[in-house]
């Protein structure tokens, strides 16, 4: 009997792994019609941002690719930048990656990617036909080595309920509750009127809390640091202006407690879960991009419902009023300046040593067609890079507040990702420096000098370097 | 060599030849790239690609480097926790296990899943538990009034790290009781005839007769624990504030992030020196307290 069992055990798990080798091993990899060049492109993105840039691979396919005898066959993949910069070594690189802004720089310097100038200019995409902000992020050393699919300009999100709930402490400190900050002491004076704790001294709802932001390093922008050295890319991370900025996020550790905020911090979802602070009303304000409209209609929609159903608020007078929540530009610094932002953007580029560079521009060229760059940054809600965006892009997009982001995009303030070959260490080592001050483990000058005599010293040699190569002729 | 053995030389070569291929092309060919690479600027991309030979400088740089101490500092205050903890609670499980008692399979099986688990998933499921509002811990904690800590915050990350590495420690729990099994069973009876009681006969017969296999086992955890990587990555990505910043973390960083090949090199032979002489340390000591019988 006992034998038995054990064989029908046996029997029953090898049937098992028969039926997953058989079914497991289907791929729905899109099959390329024969005698079409097939254009492999890689995308980091996964869920709804994947499905959006499917719907253009698609649309090309179908319509520009027939006639041009092109296949694009498009692969998320994680983990992007790493494995992007191994396959371009060893000499198999996709012929399109859809990197972050800040691989552009780095790329362009270590000679992975390949100048789009010619091709641009054979697709008329030229300079003017950009957002400045945008052109610039694409660009390194005088060339174009990228172009924009989707971009992000960053603002400041704000909970109006949350306002309305704390309208006496803000009318309390001489604060309007219906109306966001406009410079950055008002900004910390909301927060604080807004935080509160619980009896154990934990927060249990923050104003703001600095370390969430995905754009520490990038916060100097809005105290009027340049961040590196516009001329020459060098690091100045240990200016006065960046020095204020990381002042400013340590002053929340400080006023809310260090340990405090970063029980905060970890107990707090991800950013895309339903636990995300902001989201389960635990943070009134963020530094966020357009995008944030989506993941809120996604992860809770009653935020974005508050008068009719989604599909029923085009017929408001103000389809705004159906919003807990509104965008407006994040407060600078520096008095009388005015819509700084930050633009990220996600990055189409060639690799060096791709096989099929001119099919691979045809589709980027697409991509940054006026109606099809419309298409796809109102699928991702996003703000547009080009010049110019139609009435109906505005006013079917998903973002009611969509014109704050095209307004600071446009405006001379907008400032993107600096452009540095080395600035992906950059990145990180201002990351850490924003941890370190807000543990208060560290004064925001002794961090920042730090980073800077580590990155300068990193920036120096990777120069030197490179002028030993040029008069070495060795590359 | 007679005619006979050279043909069954060559015989046995061509046997193993495609290991000695395998061994060649991906181990000792590369390992000795990596050193002249150590002493040269290279990143595989244009115009990088050609190594250029700039002597100790990368060295140099590596020494000044920071981020080089404080990887260093954090693998070995990370070693000094999960080694002697890994050790201590495989073997007294393995003991445990080695006991003749009912359903003894499956709490050996039970030991051993969790090193079944791919390291991903086993992050996640400890992220979860080490959360400080919604986290298994903390729930406990709370039910019995004691505070509680922030598990990944910067002071408890690493013990943290250590005390989750015990997690997994299955397969040395196997090698454990497979040197178990060759503790001689007359050894222990005449020592239980002598009157020794159970922790006489385990200090005084069993862990002298088992010190090889403790000895096998501290080589590996030298190793295994100075090179870890995937867990940290996934939990803490190094921080707060490099806080979990490990030594291998700051070699992927530099050789798959920012494609420094040449000071990654660098960094590699620094980690591999060092992991040799903690186990020639080992071998030097193991003449004193190692037993082969």
């Amino acid at each position: 009997m006992k034998k038995k069992i054990k064989f029908a055990i046996y029997a029953l798990l090898g049937a098992t792994a028969i039926v997953f080798l058989i079914l497991g091993s289907k791929q729905n990899k899109p099959v390329a019609p024969a005698d079409f060049t097939v254009v492999e492109y890689w995308e980091k993105w996964n869920g709804p941002e994947f499905l959006a840039m499917n719907q253009i691979v698609d649309d090309f396919n179908n319509s520009v690719g027939k006639e041009k005898k092109i296949f694009v066959r498009f692969t998320s993949m994680s983990q992007i930048d790493q494995k992007t910069l191994i396959s371009t070594a060893a000499g198999v690189p996709p012929d399109i990656a859809g990197t972050w802004d800040q691989q552009v720089a780095q790329y362009a310097a270590i000679g992975a990617a390949m100048p789009l100038d010619e091709l641009a200019k054979e697709h008329g995409i030229t300079e003017d036909y950009y957002l400045p902000v945008f052109w610039k992020g694409c660009s390194y050393n005088g060339h174009l080595y990228a172009l924009v699919s989707t971009p992000g300009t960053i603002a400041l999100i704000y909970n109006k309920q949350i306002f309305q709930q704390c309208a006496p402490k803000l009318r309390e400190a001489g604060l309007d509750p219906n109306s966001a900050p406009r410079t950055l002491q008002e900004f910390d004076r909301y927060a604080e009127a807004i935080d509160s704790h619980d009896k154990d001294g934990n927060i249990d709802r923050s104003g703001y809390v600095p370390l969430r932001s995905w754009y520490i390093p990038q916060l100097g922008y809005w105290f009027g640091a340049d961040i590196v050295n516009p001329k020459t890319g060098r690091p100045e991370l240990d200016s006065p202006a960046m020095v204020q900025a990381f002042g400013w996020v340590q002053s929340f550790a400080k006023r809310l407690g260090p340990r405090a905020l970063m029980d905060f911090q970890n107990s707090m979802g991800n950013f895309d879960s339903p636990q995300n602070p902001f989201l389960v009303g635990k943070e009134a304000m963020d530094q966020q991009g357009p995008w944030m409209a989506n993941y809120i209609r996604n992860n809770k929609p009653s935020l974005s419902e508050l008068l009719v159903p989604t599909d029923k608020e085009w017929q408001l007078p103000d389809r705004k009023a159906n919003y807990a929540w509104a965008f407006a530009p994040f407060p600078s610094a520096v008095p009388g300046q005015t819509l700084v932002s930050y633009n990220s953007f996600d990055a189409l580029l060639i690799p060096s040593g791709a096989r099929h560079p001119k099919e691979a521009f045809e589709f980027i060229a697409y991509v940054n067609r006026q109606d099809v760059s419309e298409k796809l940054n109102i699928l991702q809600c996003k703000n547009c890079q080009l010049a110019h965006v139609t009435a109906n892009f505005l006013n079917h997009h998903p973002n009611p507040y969509i014109e704050v982001f095209q307004q600071l995009a446009a405006s001379p303030n907008a400032q993107c990702v600096p452009v540095c070959p080395i600035w992906a260490e950059v990145y990180n080592e201002l990351i850490d420096t924003g941890q370190a001050v807000s543990l208060e483990a560290i004064t925001p000058q002794d961090a920042l000098k730090q980073a800077q005599t580590r990155m300068a010293e990193r920036f120096d040699r990777f120069k030197r370097i490179e002028m030993q190569r040029e008069e070495l002729n060795i590359n | 060599m007679t005619r006979e053995e050279r043909r069954n030389f060559l015989k046995g070569m061509a046997f193993v030849s495609p290991w000695l291929v395998g061994f060649a092309a991906f181990t000792a060919v590369p390992i000795a790239m990596s050193f002249y690479y150590s002493f040269c600027d290279f990143s595989l991309t244009i115009p990088r690609r050609v190594p250029l030979w700039i002597g100790l400088e990368n060295y140099r740089v590596l020494f000044h480097d920071i981020i080089f101490w404080k990887s260093l500092r954090n693998t070995l205050y990370y070693s000094s926790m999960a080694l002697p903890a890994g050790m201590l609670v495989s073997l007294g499980l393995a003991l445990m296990l080695n006991a003749n008692v009912r359903s003894q399979t499956i709490y050996r099986t039970i030991i051993f899943l969790p090193s079944l688990v791919p390291p991903f998933a086993s992050a996640m499921i400890w992220l979860w538990m080490f959360n400080p509002s919604m986290g298994l811990f903390n729930f406990l904690l709370d039910k019995i009034h004691l505070p509680a800590p922030d598990w990944l915050g910067e002071r408890l990350a690493m013990p943290s790290l250590a005390f989750m590495s015990v997690w997994s420690v299955g397969n040395t729990v196997v090698i454990y009781l497979a040197g178990l099994q060759d503790v001689p069973r007359e050894l222990l009876e005449a020592a239980e005839i002598d009157g020794a009681g159970p922790w006489h006969r385990l200090f005084a017969v069993t862990l002298p007769v088992l010190t090889p296999v403790i000895f096998f086992n501290l080589i590996m955890a030298i190793i295994g624990t100075f090179s870890i990587l995937t867990v940290p990555y996934i939990m803490t990505s190094g921080g707060p504030a490099k806080a979990t910043y490990f030594y291998t973390m700051f070699s992927f960083d530099q050789g798959m992030v920012y494609l420094h090949m040449g000071y990654a090199s660098a960094i590699a032979w620094i980690q591999l020196l060092i992991t040799l002489f903690c186990t020639v340390l080992a071998f030097w000591s193991a003449k004193k307290w190692v037993y082969y019988g």
